[in-house]
């Protein structure tokens, strides 16, 4: 498999606060990266360092370099960035003030997509793809905050695909939501998995195993080790992962 | 062990009577908070009680026709409100079409897009300018607006628009643009301020959605953090409005005070609390009468607008708020019409080849725009500080030399002196005013400070009820009152009760701490409502009685935004002038008893330009005072600042 995604040299700080040190690592196509660690080891920075969102943080600094297909993005417009690198937050969080069909369509209208077929056409699939198409077909004039919290988590993810993201960021997205609706996201994630490069930040260890190719272990801002999910869970490199995958701390 | 185990130390019968003590204070301390909710229902209730029954007279000798005419005739007996009435609403309406684009540009770059560092030092000069007096505003239009207007604005818009009816007339400087630019200016920054709240309060998940899709900084808060914000800026525009309409002394120095409707931008013109201010001290009988009725017009407006701010401003919810959403309506998606194609990436819509091709897709339009925006909002802020550095230059230049003068802080302010023997004035002071501000903020803190916090426990701890959330509005109601009002119901009290001396130290001291109780209540309401439920329930659950909770251990964790609370209202009580004109009188000698009139820093600066006619002597004083309240507001809002960490603009502005 080709790296998608490229990371070298990698430090971010929050203020004077250093969160990542020193990360290498590549992210291959079409293939499911998971992000394991403790709390605060750094994972969401690094997730929100690859679509550049971590510097709208206060305080937040980047360094190193970031590639997508050979391009360094820590140079690029960010807008352009964020349009190619999707992503999906802990919290549902659709546009309160925007409707369902809204909501979806909003990364539309940012491309220029204006012909009311073209929009229609482009929600529906995303919704189609989401797997919400189905729930919501007669709630598209609903307001976005008004569907379950799994419906809302699956319309995030539907608004992040509408714009043909390359690379798609997941922030623990089940951490919210209650076993059923994170069986339904996770079930999607599994469908989007061929056709997607997921990064798949997660607290559930289970999880990583169901959905990842490939995880990546954090430690303290620092990345441990990278491997194929079946070698990280069972034949680690590093004495500290194997302590990690089998729940002696974190 | 023993120490721990309290039970056996103290014998039930002696826990009992402990409890017993302990829940007759409670039952004293509530009593204490629901006298003061009382006193409050019978203030506002006398209020309106005055404001009619004074009104009585010439709402039957004149009926309705009394708010259409335009005529002020004293000899004659004959007065109609219509030129004040209508006065009002054009100099606040434009007031507030000037004023609010500029006010959300300034919120919009303080919350949006100014680097981090910036937004506190932003945030400080947005309160600084909340807290200037509204007289400074006033004597800077007098001194520094009005004549631009006249010398060059006026003539020129006169000159490029010839025979328009809006640009016509005498240019005199004074008049209704000059009354509605010194309101714009005056209310910028409290709608300012009220503005970024409610884009603060948008949670940055919805920024980060946007941010997240590629959105720009514009684009984002144009997509959510507007809409979302939508109810918090209807209220901050509505308050600013209520603000307007309310203002006395600014608009009185530069409006021209002439009962006359307006008839076009250069006319001089009155509004109501203008021609109130003007009139009601040395008014009698009918006149008087009539000034009442105006005064109960002022009262509905104000009360209408105040209770529709804090309606939206306590709305989260676009869709609760606002009478149908600006849904668009479209036909929702039907079966047949659209096919979903499976999966996102297996049919390529007819966009993609666009996207692809032009790939980043206009993203250098985008950006454009967002540089655009951000120029214009630059410049809101730019425009936001020039009069604001105007003002405080001006004050410098000209206040700077006499107070820097010691003496000038120990004496009486000099006689006043011939308009043209400018050099032969001698010098003065304003140490009586100084004594007269320190003595009625005393009092006045004396008995607004306490008798806010009780009123603000009452709302928090006690009020939940009907009756509560009656007190409630009344609270709001009263934070709404423009202070002219306040002036004119107290002066009325004190008529009664004390005929020959009614203007008088006692009543100013009323007056002001009748405007800092609901500033403090307001706050204290806020502050305890934030302390969180297991706080409460963790004290509760130690055996607390509910009134030691109350006082030790919430009170105790919200004190900073209570005393924060209580600046802002020493700060608001301190550049009072309105009121202070009505009911403490004027007067420029030390004080000799609570009975005869106060001077004040704030009032003097009024009295300079009104009583005394503009004495060059006085005038050159008036400045120097209206240096030393800039400085005193300054430090105070720094040192609230730098003390509690927050602005004082609060939500009680």
């Amino acid at each position: 498999m080709p790296a998608k995604m490229r990371v070298e040299g990698l430090n971010a700080w929050y203020g004077s606060r250093q969160a990542l040190y020193d990360i290498d690592l590549e992210l291959e196509e079409r293939a499911t990266t998971a992000i394991v660690g403790p709390s605060g080891c750094g994972k969401s920075t690094f997730l929100r360092c690859l679509n550049r969102l971590h510097e709208e943080l206060p305080g937040g600094r980047v360094e190193g370099r970031i590639e997508l297909d050979g391009e360094n993005l820590v140079r690029a417009d960010p807008a352009l960035v964020r349009c190619r690198v999707g992503m999906v937050f802990q919290k549902p969080n659709p546009f309160p003030n925007l409707s369902v069909f809204e909501n979806v369509a909003a990364g539309l209208r940012l491309l220029g997509v204006r012909r009311h077929d073209e929009l229609e056409e482009g929600v529906a699939e995303a919704l189609e793809a989401a797997g919400l198409w189905e729930e919501v077909e007669d709630l598209l004039d609903a307001p976005g905050t008004s569907l379950s919290g799994g419906q809302q988590q699956r319309l995030c993810i539907a608004r992040a695909l509408a714009v043909r993201p390359e690379v798609l960021l997941l922030d623990e997205p089940c951490s919210s939501l209650d076993p059923i609706a994170t069986a339904r996201v996770e079930s999607l994630l599994a469908r989007l998995r061929s056709d997607y490069t997921l990064v798949l930040v997660t607290h559930n260890l289970a999880q990583a195993v169901r959905l990842a190719d490939r995880t990546a272990f954090f430690y303290l801002g620092k990345l441990v080790e990278i491997g194929e999910t079946s070698t990280i869970f069972h034949r680690p490199n590093e004495k500290l992962t194997e302590n990690y995958v089998n729940g002696r701390f974190g | 062990m023993a120490g721990l185990a309290s039970g056996e130390r103290l014998a039930p019968m002696e826990k009992g009577r402990r409890l017993a003590f302990l829940r007759g204070l409670g039952a004293l301390f509530q009593g204490g908070t629901v006298l003061a909710a009382a006193a409050l229902t019978v203030f506002v209730g006398g209020l309106i009680y005055l404001l009619a029954s004074g009104a009585a007279p010439a709402l039957a000798h004149f009926g309705g026709g009394f708010l259409l005419r335009s005529v002020w005739s004293v000899p004659t007996s004959s007065f109609g409100g219509w030129p004040e009435i209508l006065g009002t609403l054009l100099t606040s309406a434009l007031a507030l079409l000037l004023a609010v684009p500029v006010a959300l540009g300034v919120a919009l770059f303080a919350s949006e897009f100014a680097p981090q560092r910036w937004r506190s030092p932003l945030a400080y000069f947005v309160d600084l300018g909340a807290a200037i007096p509204s007289v400074v505003y006033g004597f800077w239009g007098f001194a520094v607006l009005v004549p631009f207007l006249r010398g060059a604005v006026e003539p020129a818009l006169a000159a490029v628009t010839p025979g328009i009816p809006l640009f016509a007339g005498p240019v005199l400087g004074t008049g209704l643009l000059a009354g509605a630019l010194v309101l714009a200016i005056m209310i910028l920054p409290t709608v300012a301020a009220l503005s970024r709240d409610a884009l603060r309060s948008v949670p940055r998940s919805q920024r980060e959605a946007a941010l997240g899709l590629g959105a720009t900084r514009w684009e984002a808060s144009r997509m959510t953090v507007l809409g979302s914000a939508l109810p918090g800026l209807v209220g901050a525009v509505t308050l600013g409005l209520g603000r307007a309409v309310g203002e006395t002394i600014a608009v009185a120095l530069v409006i021209g005070n002439t009962p006359a409707a307006p008839r076009s931008l250069f006319s001089a013109t009155a509004t109501i609390p203008s021609w109130l201010v003007a009139r009601f001290a040395g008014s009698q009988g009918l006149e008087r009468s009539a000034l009442f009725e105006l005064a109960l017009v002022l009262f509905a407006i104000s009360l209408g607008l105040n209770v529709g701010a804090r309606w939206f401003l306590g709305r989260r919810e676009l869709r609760s708020a606002l009478p149908g959403p600006p849904t668009r309506r479209r036909p929702s998606l039907r079966h047949g019409d659209v096919r979903p194609k499976g999966s996102a990436s297996a049919g390529v819509p007819s966009w993609w080849d666009r996207v692809e091709q032009g790939r980043p897709p206009r993203l250098r339009r985008r950006r454009q725009l967002q540089r655009a925006v951000l120029v214009l909002v630059l410049a809101a802020v730019v425009l936001a500080a020039l009069p604001l550095a105007s003002l405080v230059s001006t004050a410098v230049a000209q206040g700077a030399g006499v107070a820097l003068r010691p003496s000038f802080y120990t004496s009486e302010p000099g006689p006043p002196c011939g308009l043209n023997a400018s050099q032969g004035c001698p010098p003065g002071g304003i140490g009586p005013e100084i004594e007269g501000t320190v003595v009625l903020l005393a009092l006045g803190a004396a008995l607004g400070i306490p008798g806010g916090l009780l009123l603000g426990i009452y709302l928090a701890e006690y009020g939940r009820r009907t009756f509560g959330r009656g007190v409630g509005l009344l609270v709001d109601a009263l934070l709404g009152t423009p202070s002219i009002l306040l002036g004119i119901v107290l002066l009325a009290i004190f008529l009664r009760w004390d005929r020959p001396d009614a203007q008088s130290a006692l009543a100013g001291a009323v007056a002001l701490g009748v405007l800092m109780m609901p500033i403090v209540a307001k706050a204290t309401d806020a502050a305890l409502r934030s302390v969180p439920a297991t706080v409460r329930e963790a004290a509760l659950a130690l055996g607390f009685p509910r009134h030691r909770v109350t006082l030790r251990v919430v009170l105790g964790s919200a004190r900073a935004s209570v005393v924060t609370g209580s600046l802002l209202a020493l700060m608001r009580a301190g550049g009072e002038t309105a009121a202070l004109v009505l009911t403490a009188g004027v007067s420029t000698y030390w004080l000799t008893g609570l009975r005869g009139p106060a001077p004040a820093l704030a009032p003097f600066i009024y009295d300079a330009l009104t009583v005394y006619g503009g004495s060059p002597g006085y005038v050159a004083e008036a400045w120097g005072a209206a240096l030393v309240l800039l400085g005193i507001m300054a430090a105070t809002s720094l040192l609230a600042r730098l003390l509690f960490g927050r602005g004082t603009e609060a939500g009680a502005s």
